[in-house]
């Protein structure tokens, strides 16, 4: 019971890890299209890729405060709605930013191909995929 | 949206808005209270109708409690860098038992000993000490807080030289290691006899009558011979201990055979060292008593000197050895 449990805490750390650098490749390519919060996140969920409100907010700042983003108050369908894109900053790294996420995509893939571990089976990515 | 949903959502809102940074309080709250409606209404859109006040009280706390929801916009704050971590615990460390507990233990060892109530008298040291302790945990973090804070370096990360490292213990180490508690056991006991011996002493009382009467340079060389005593036997200790101090342990060494020297040398300029009263020799053979007495004293003195000199060039060789000392063949990894 204690074993599950620290196992779970540890399993959600580490996927909390590896989802913290694809989120921001992910927003930064959702965004080359104007969004506005909450159809981002409803975006981003459709393509598969749920993020909790209380990480979407602070990370669209924070990468508005790195330049990478620009936003916008307007007002649509009777409400003022704050509406994201990249910047010109963002768009110059996003490119460079995705070379390096597929050189080591590529790179991981190599190296579980190596070991057997390239096809994970479906079930098993279904059942993480609940968590 | 009813009006009881629209008061229950405004007071969430300015809950979280409290928690907030002032400057981003306004626009955070705005963009949170834009969200949150659009949520609504496409719940109200999917159910057909306007959502009850606990289907918004369990949307609320899904999303998450005011002042969590407010501390995902605040920036992580750190009150001591975690790169400074190790230093901070290995400076509490050194503090806390090596220089506290052999402090306290200094002070209170001798009234726990002669007092009538002897665990009152060590409650009081253990308050004390804690105390102490207490306060010193306070500073050190605060002095490792402001170094954060103002970003104040040591040193720069790249200036540093593989060569200069301390070096792997190796299998004569244990021994170096038992020498240098020896060496702190030895260094205390050493202090012990010293304060037994000449604290507030003028002069020795023998059976018969006879009086050794020290001269005043003892007096002046009390406390400096103490001081180097207990200072050698803490480092000995914090050697056997750290034996990969090797190089820091040298350096306190060479200054502790230089203090030594001079203590000899006070001794030594001072000459008469002791006089003797004796009702049963003659003047003849009391001239020769002292005379032998502070020549074996002054013998004494040349002799530690000529120990602290030997000691202190050897270490200033170790010294050497380890700045011209080439690093091990490291396989490479390319």
């Amino acid at each position: 019971m204690h074993t599950n449990a620290a196992s779970s805490e540890l399993f959600d750390n580490l996927r909390l890890e590896l989802r913290r650098g694809c989120l921001v490749v992910a927003v930064l390519a959702q965004l080359y299209t104007e969004h506005y919060g909450y159809a981002l996140r409803k975006a981003l969920g459709d393509q598969g890729l749920a993020i909790d409100e209380n990480t979407l907010y602070p990370l669209l700042r924070r990468l508005e405060s790195q330049g990478l983003l620009v936003s916008q108050w307007r007002e649509e369908e009777k409400r003022n709605k704050r509406f994201y894109r990249l910047s010109p900053l963002g768009e110059e790294v996003l490119p460079d930013l995705l070379a390096e996420w597929r050189e080591m995509s590529a790179a991981l893939e190599r190296i579980l191909g190596d070991r057997g571990l390239a096809a994970a089976p479906e079930s098993g990515s279904e059942s993480k995929e609940e968590r | 949206m009813s009006a009881k949903n629209t008061d229950l959502l405004d007071r969430y809102l300015h809950a979280v808005k409290f928690w907030l940074p002032k400057a981003q309080q306004a626009d955070i709250v705005a963009e949170l209270g834009e969200d949150l409606q659009s949520l609504v209404e496409e719940r109200e859109a999917a159910l057909g109708h306007t959502l009850g006040e606990d289907d918004l009280v369990a949307l609320l706390k899904k999303r998450g409690s005011p002042a969590k929801v407010a501390s995902s916009y605040v920036p992580e704050q750190r009150l001591i860098n975690p790169a400074m971590l190790p230093v901070y615990w290995l400076v509490l460390k050194i503090v806390l038992l090596w220089v506290y507990v052999p402090l306290f233990a200094f002070i209170f060892l001798g009234p726990v000993l002669t007092v009538a109530h002897p665990w009152e008298m060590l409650l009081r040291c253990l308050v004390e000490y804690w105390r102490a302790a207490f306060m010193t945990v306070g500073m050190v973090t605060l002095s490792f807080a402001l170094i954060d804070r103002y970003q104040v370096k040591f040193q720069r990360a790249d200036n540093w030289d593989p060569r200069k490292l301390p070096r792997v213990p190796g299998s004569q180490n244990a021994g170096t290691r038992w020498n240098h508690l020896a060496g702190a056991i030895f260094g205390l006991a050493a202090a012990a006899f010293w304060v037994y011996l000449m604290w507030q002493r003028k002069e020795f009382s023998f059976p018969g009558g006879s009086r050794l009467i020290l001269g005043p340079v003892w007096a002046q060389i009390y406390w400096p011979v103490l001081g180097v005593t207990l200072t050698s036997a803490f480092f000995d200790l914090l050697s056997s201990l750290y034996p990969r101090w090797s190089q820091v342990r040298s350096r306190v060494r060479i200054g502790i055979d230089v203090c030594g020297v001079i203590i000899a040398a006070v001794l030594l300029k001072a000459g008469n060292f002791v006089g003797i009263v004796d009702g049963h020799l003659s003047a003849a053979d009391l001239a020769n008593s002292v005379a032998w007495f502070n020549g074996m004293i002054g013998w004494t003195a040349i002799a530690a000197i000529a120990i602290e000199i030997g000691d202190a060039i050897h270490e200033a060789r170790f010294l050497l050895r380890g700045k011209r000392a080439k690093p091990a063949a490291i396989p490479s990894a390319m």
